[in-house]
């Protein structure tokens, strides 16, 4: 069976690393993109089951990508994982998104939340 | 015409006793020449001028001319020289001319004694009393002598007691008026002192009073600060120059202006801060911070003590923060920077540290396994250390927000173990948790911040304690309160250190702090974020035995609107 896709936007290169090796243990193929630019044009043809979405990004911020994914039909599947550093502009977000993480996120921890959303078709 | 009288009739003189018998005697000189005067102009009268006058007749008119005479030069002697040399003339002239003009025998027999007491009596009134009683002694003698020394004439002895009860009436009166104004007269000078005394006492006092009054109102005109003195109506009576800076508009815009004219150029919820502030039943002494036009004005209120001046209202200070707000507002972002820079890559370290350590580059070996575990340990607590910084700044800065969302507590205490349990199995410690059944499964509060403080307890709980147990406890207080209660075997802490562990940057033992780590921040932390949730915490220990720190908070029953 194919694995569903998880898209981890995120700049900084090392977490990227962990956050994807964290989605592919809960189960998901992943993608690694490094700005908010290039996750819009991404996004625009794909729909992911998860994206695991850095606030702070070069281009375009995360929370507009997180508007972007609200407001079109094709991504209204899409789980999105928040994940901020500022737990004051995290705190806008709840209710945006699936989950709103505080950084420093561990791997088990989204490992084990990003599990959830394997089985989890809505 | 009364002046002139006067002026006539006073001699200025240092002694007042003297001064009154010398007009007294100018009175009497005045009146005599007078009497004169009107005998000259009756005699001239009736004689024709003294064309058919007779010798008696002539005789009389030399005795007025020299009277008058007399009474002149006694006056000019009275004003220019001495009064009592003048009166004792005068007396001793009457009392000659009178001894004269009766027969020795009419004395004796009495009907001219009565005559005596005439200089006596003026005596007594023109002379001081010494000199008086030795006019009426000297003329008692005389009398007394003249009566006994003449042959076949017995003295009228009842006439002459008469006489010598006059001259002893008259002395006594002379004398008790003497005396009766002196008395009078010390009366007017003490009474005198002392309204110079009131007088000058009063013109200190307005003199103070009025260099009081001058160095308010140069204070008020000086100091930087903007101050508004409002009436019992609100509306500004008192402005200084400083507060027509600070709120753009001149002072005529100001006096007579209520609070809500004077903040057009606030933003609306802000104005319902400042009039809060202004309401009687305000409870806050603190500045509040506003943004007023395009500055940032601390605004502090108080009420004027009514009673004290007489005044109520109200008066406000206006203090210009725009700097320090600005300074403040750059701080916390920094401090947002720092933390968020500091943040990533240590996440991005314990994440890795993990890949690693859950196995998903291949099983590790024991000893790297363990490595691996050390790692994570050291930067879950760099983590924790940037974290208490963070909050520090965010606390320092008034920015620190605590949610209300409903929450378990057994998933609360699970995510304390999870990042503390390993520190006290490390240590060899019993590490206990227990939840009380009668506490609610489901609380109200800000779970993340609720962490927080029992990791932060617990783990310096940890930290302290070398043998025995650690134990977190949650239970319902009474009927509003819940607590969380974090008890160790540890050192205990002394009662000399309770004042000041909750300080920031504090150990209680700061040579400690090395051995222990840390700097000092967890408490202080604690303390705040049970202060912003309404709380309280306590502190019960006993030295050698262990502490334990309860951690009360408002139990907040869970309304519709939380249950999102």
């Amino acid at each position: 069976m194919e694995r569903p896709l998880a898209i981890i936007v995120e700049d900084d290169p090392d977490l990227s690393t962990v956050f994807a090796e964290a989605v592919q243990a809960a189960g998901f193929a992943s993608e690694t993109i490094y700005n908010g630019t290039a996750a819009l044009k991404r996004l625009e043809g794909t729909a992911p089951r998860l994206l695991v979405l850095d606030l702070h990004l070069p281009g375009v911020t995360g929370d507009r990508i997180l508007d972007f994914v609200n407001e079109q039909p094709h991504l209204a599947g899409v789980q999105v994982i928040v994940a901020s550093a500022d737990d004051r502009s995290a705190q806008a977000l709840y209710g945006k998104a699936s989950l709103v993480l505080l950084k420093p996120i561990s791997f088990i921890q989204l490992r084990d939340l990003a599990g959830r959303f394997i089985t989890n078709e809505g | 015409m009364t002046v002139f009288w006067q002026q006539l009739i006073t001699v200025p003189t240092t002694d007042p006793d003297d001064s009154r018998r010398r007009s007294l005697l100018n009175i009497v000189l005045f009146t005599f020449a007078t009497l004169a005067v009107i005998g000259i102009v009756l005699l001239l009268l009736r004689t024709r001028v003294l064309t058919g006058a007779s010798s008696e007749e002539l005789f009389a008119f030399y005795g007025y001319v020299i009277f008058l005479v007399l009474a002149a030069g006694l006056y000019f002697v009275n004003r220019n020289w001495s009064g009592t040399v003048a009166s004792l003339t005068l007396v001793m002239l009457l009392s000659v001319l009178l001894a004269f003009v009766d027969d020795p025998r009419e004395i004796a027999d009495g009907r001219s004694l009565v005559v005596f007491a005439i200089p006596v009596v003026l005596a007594s009134v023109l002379l001081p009393a010494y000199l008086s009683f030795i006019v009426a002694a000297v003329c008692s003698v005389v009398i007394t002598v003249v009566a006994l020394s003449l042959p076949n004439v017995s003295p009228n002895t009842f006439a002459m007691v008469v006489y010598f009860a006059i001259a002893v009436v008259s002395w006594l009166s002379g004398r008790g008026l003497e005396q009766a104004l002196r008395e009078v007269r010390g009366l007017n000078n003490e009474l005198e002192k002392r309204v110079q005394d009131r007088t000058r006492d009063l013109r200190e006092a307005l003199f103070r009073e009025q260099t009081e009054a001058r160095k308010n109102h140069t204070i008020l005109q000086s100091i930087a600060d903007g101050v508004i003195v409002f009436d019992e109506l609100g509306r500004a009576s008192v402005a200084n120059p400083a507060v027509n800076g600070l709120l753009e508009r001149p002072e005529s815009r100001i006096l007579g202006a209520t609070i809500d004219q004077l903040m057009d150029t606030v933003a609306a919820e802000n104005q319902v801060e400042v009039k809060e502030l202004f309401s009687p039943t305000a409870v806050q002494s603190v500045p509040l911070n506003v943004e007023w036009g395009g500055r940032t004005l601390s605004l502090s209120v108080a009420p004027l003590q009514a009673g004290q001046a007489g005044v109520g209202g109200t008066v406000a200070v206006f203090r210009d923060v725009t700097r320090e707000a600005e300074v403040s507002r750059m701080k916390s972002i920094i401090v947002a920077m720092v933390s968020h820079e500091l943040r990533t890559p240590l996440n991005a370290v314990q994440g890795l540290a993990e890949v690693l350590q859950q196995g998903v580059y291949g099983r590790l070996a024991d000893k790297q396994q363990v490595t691996i575990d050390r790692i994570i340990i050291n930067t879950k607590r760099l983590m924790s250390l940037v974290r208490d910084l963070l909050d520090q700044a965010q606390i320092e800065a008034g920015t620190l927000k605590i949610e209300s969302v409903l929450f378990s507590p057994s998933e609360l205490v699970d995510a304390v173990r999870e990042v503390v349990g390993g520190l006290a199995k490390d240590k060899g410690l019993q590490f206990l948790v227990t939840i009380d059944e009668a506490l609610p499964s489901t609380l109200v509060g800000d779970p993340q911040r609720l962490g927080q403080i029992l990791i932060n307890l617990t783990n310096n709980a940890i930290k302290f304690t070398e043998t025995g147990s650690v134990s977190i406890r949650l239970y319902q207080f009474d009927l509003v309160h819940w607590a969380m209660e974090v008890a160790d075997t540890g050192p205990g802490i002394p009662i000399s250190a309770e004042a000041y562990i909750y300080d920031a940057f504090r150990q209680i033992d700061s040579s400690g702090s090395r051995r222990h780590g840390g700097i000092g921040l967890g408490l202080s932390i604690v303390k705040r974020l049970v202060t912003v949730m309404e709380g309280d915490i306590k502190l019960s220990s006993r030295l050698g035995r262990g502490s334990t720190f309860t951690v009360l908070l408002p139990l907040v029953h869970p309304g519709p609107h939380l249950l999102t």
